[in-house]
């Protein structure tokens, strides 16, 4: 009797839960993994843009078609150097300002409040205030590099797509280190001072202390801020887009090709999915050989 | 000896600490700095020019600028094209209108739009992961893990992915053809993307809550549904409101599918497809872009750096999807 009053109050919470994640199940199943099957369907036909007109079977047409373009390989190129440049400057920024910031000094407080504008002023008005320092000729940061010699001051090197990806990511990393730093500072905190105190012992300097036990008790956490950063940076469109609409990264080319002149929507889908595979390789891949999973 | 190493040291270190407040703040500081400056000043090289307040004014309908200014003229022009011939008549208003258009700065409009979709996507998105939060972080049943994981897959299908079938999908059902219906469709896209972040932290936070708490709820004789009501959600408070802000900056800086859905329709611009239209259409605006950019990020800047310490804890307790 008494089992069987468990049984019940235990299906009766089963039940409870899953109708309380029900909307989410449902939100996420129609709205994300539909679309992402739906999207490797698309990829095989010549998608019409008007609802009447039925979409025509190309087969593999679309996929050669992307192999064979150079632009697309251009791209893929791109942003391979996009996501490297930007992860492994972002951990490094971040990781200094976080060994930094985790020293008393005076005025902490307000520094470490200063640290999270860029991740949190909107989007749209860092970028303007990044234009404005990057114009040729008037551009304050332009004005200072031209007069240490670094560059010419008439080049327009957001607008030109040789090198506006350099720009690009400069801003990603000046916009995304503080996340680093604010997950990094977190690890560091909670390390306890012990060991520190061992290692002094032993007679280690600052340098031997950091790769000693900073860094070892840091490799998890750094490990997975690289993993989520590179996954987001290699689909970043918003804060690219913005800044330069010829940076020329992937999702930049697959948003043209489906969106701007005449657009080749099944094209996309297919330049979407061969992204989608090669994340999901580097991803297992890493999981494995850095994660250990 | 050693004293006078570890003064140079002392130095240093504040040295770079100036250098990194230098490298945060260097795009801000221009950024306001131009936003007081009059037109015609916007360019010059000089930190500080003549200040102004009127680029805000502007922005703000606090002042006719003075494109409506000069409307005055147009009036006239207009009282004078009712005279004309039919067909002339029609060419110049047509003119008239064309040059009113072009003169528009419909930032109030943008900020407007912004402000209804990003936060009633936010709000829906914390409704819904609410429950789900607390449904994995608290009930246990069969398939809560793979539920759990499930959620975290979602961070491996950026907009990238999703844009092409997203569209499709809504274009299908007729969703894309009419103002109101791109809206829904954007507010629907948006609460999907700040679901996954919403769910994470919440369920985070949720697990610090002592159940015992909870469990007194319930014997004085309150549902579980209530108990979420009257005992998590308060005591959540923080964490929601922390949630919330990030869910709402989600959709405030959201540019793809906005780009996407509303292009056709100009009036429903939302602030980065319509500052960046703006932008693009016009030239020598500087200043007043610098001030719309400013009024765009002071109440964000503002909410967040008063929950900066709630914010801090909710993205290092695990996750925070972008």
């Amino acid at each position: 009797m008494r089992n069987h009053s468990v049984g019940t109050l235990e299906h009766k919470e089963a039940i409870l839960g899953w109708k309380l994640i029900a909307p989410t199940v449902i939100i996420i199943s129609l709205l994300i993994l539909y679309p992402a099957i739906y999207n490797i369907y698309l990829s095989f036909f010549r998608v019409s843009l008007n609802p009447a007109v039925p979409n025509q079977f190309m087969g593999w047409k679309n996929y050669v078609g992307i192999l064979k373009d150079p632009t697309f390989w251009k791209s893929f190129g791109i942003t391979v150097t996009f996501t490297s440049i930007t992860v492994i400057g972002s951990l490094l920024l971040g990781l200094g300002v976080a060994i930094m910031m985790n020293r008393k000094f005076y005025g902490r407080g307000i520094i470490r409040a200063l640290i999270l504008l860029p991740y949190v002023t909107p989007l749209i008005s860092s970028v303007f205030a990044w234009k404005y320092i990057f114009l040729p000729l008037n551009g304050p940061l332009v004005q200072f590099l031209s007069s240490l010699h670094l560059m010419n001051s008439g080049t327009d090197i957001i607008n030109n797509p040789n090198n506006a990806f350099v720009v690009v990511s400069f801003f990603n990393i000046w916009r995304n280190f503080p996340f680093v730093y604010l997950m990094i500072l977190a690890k560091l905190q909670s390390i306890p001072s012990s060991l520190y105190e061992a290692a002094e012992m032993d007679g280690a300097n600052w340098w031997k202390k950091f790769m000693s036990v900073t860094l070892p008790e840091l490799y998890f956490v750094i490990a997975s801020v690289a993993l989520l950063r590179g996954i987001w940076n290699f689909y970043k469109f918003n804060e690219v887009y913005l800044l330069s609409k010829f940076a020329g990264t992937l999702p930049i080319y697959i948003y043209n090709t489906a969106f701007a002149g005449i657009p080749h929507q099944g094209v996309a889908a297919s330049a979407a999915t061969i992204l989608f595979v090669v994340m999901i390789g580097l991803i297992t891949l890493y999981v494995k050989k850095v994660l250990k999973w | 000896m050693v004293r006078k190493k570890s003064l140079w040291k002392i130095i240093a270190f504040y040295f770079s600490v100036g250098l990194l407040v230098l490298l945060v703040f260097y795009p801000f500081a221009w950024m306001l700095t131009i936003s007081f400056r009059y037109n015609i000043d916007a360019l010059k090289s000089g930190f500080f020019q003549k200040f102004t307040l009127t680029q805000y004014e502007d922005l703000l309908g606090l002042k006719q600028s003075i494109q409506q200014k000069l409307s005055g003229e147009q009036k006239e022009l207009y009282n004078l094209a009712q005279t004309l011939p039919k067909d002339q008549r029609k060419a110049v208003l047509k003119k008239i209108y064309a040059n009113q258009k072009k003169n528009q700065f419909p930032f109030l409009r943008y900020f407007k739009n912004s402000l209804i979709l990003a936060g009633l996507a936010a709000l829906l998105s914390l409704i819904v992961s609410i429950f789900g939060a607390y449904s994995f972080s608290r009930i246990k049943y069969p398939g809560r893990g793979t539920i759990q994981r499930g959620v975290l897959l979602v961070y491996l299908f950026g907009g990238t992915i999703l844009m092409v079938p997203l569209y499709q999908i809504f274009s299908k059902i007729g969703m894309t053809s009419n103002p109101n219906l791109a809206m829904i469709s954007l507010l629907i896209i948006y609460m999907l993307q700040t679901l996954p972040v919403s769910l994470y932290m919440l369920g985070n936070y949720f697990r610090t809550i002592p159940y015992s708490i909870e469990e007194a709820a319930i014997i004085d004789g309150c549902t579980r549904v209530e108990a979420i009501w009257r005992i998590v959600v308060p005591l959540s408070l923080p964490a929601i409101i922390t949630v919330y802000i990030y869910a709402f900056m989600i959709g405030w800086n959201e540019y793809l599918f906005a780009s996407i859905f509303i292009r056709p329709f100009p009036s429903y611009y939302t602030l980065p497809v319509g500052l960046s239209e703006l932008f693009n259409s016009q030239h020598a605006i500087w200043a007043k872009m610098m001030a719309a950019s400013v009024i765009t990020a002071v109440p964000v800047v503002v909410l967040f750096m008063t929950m900066e310490k709630y914010l801090t804890a909710g993205f290092t307790a695990g996750g925070v999807k972008e």
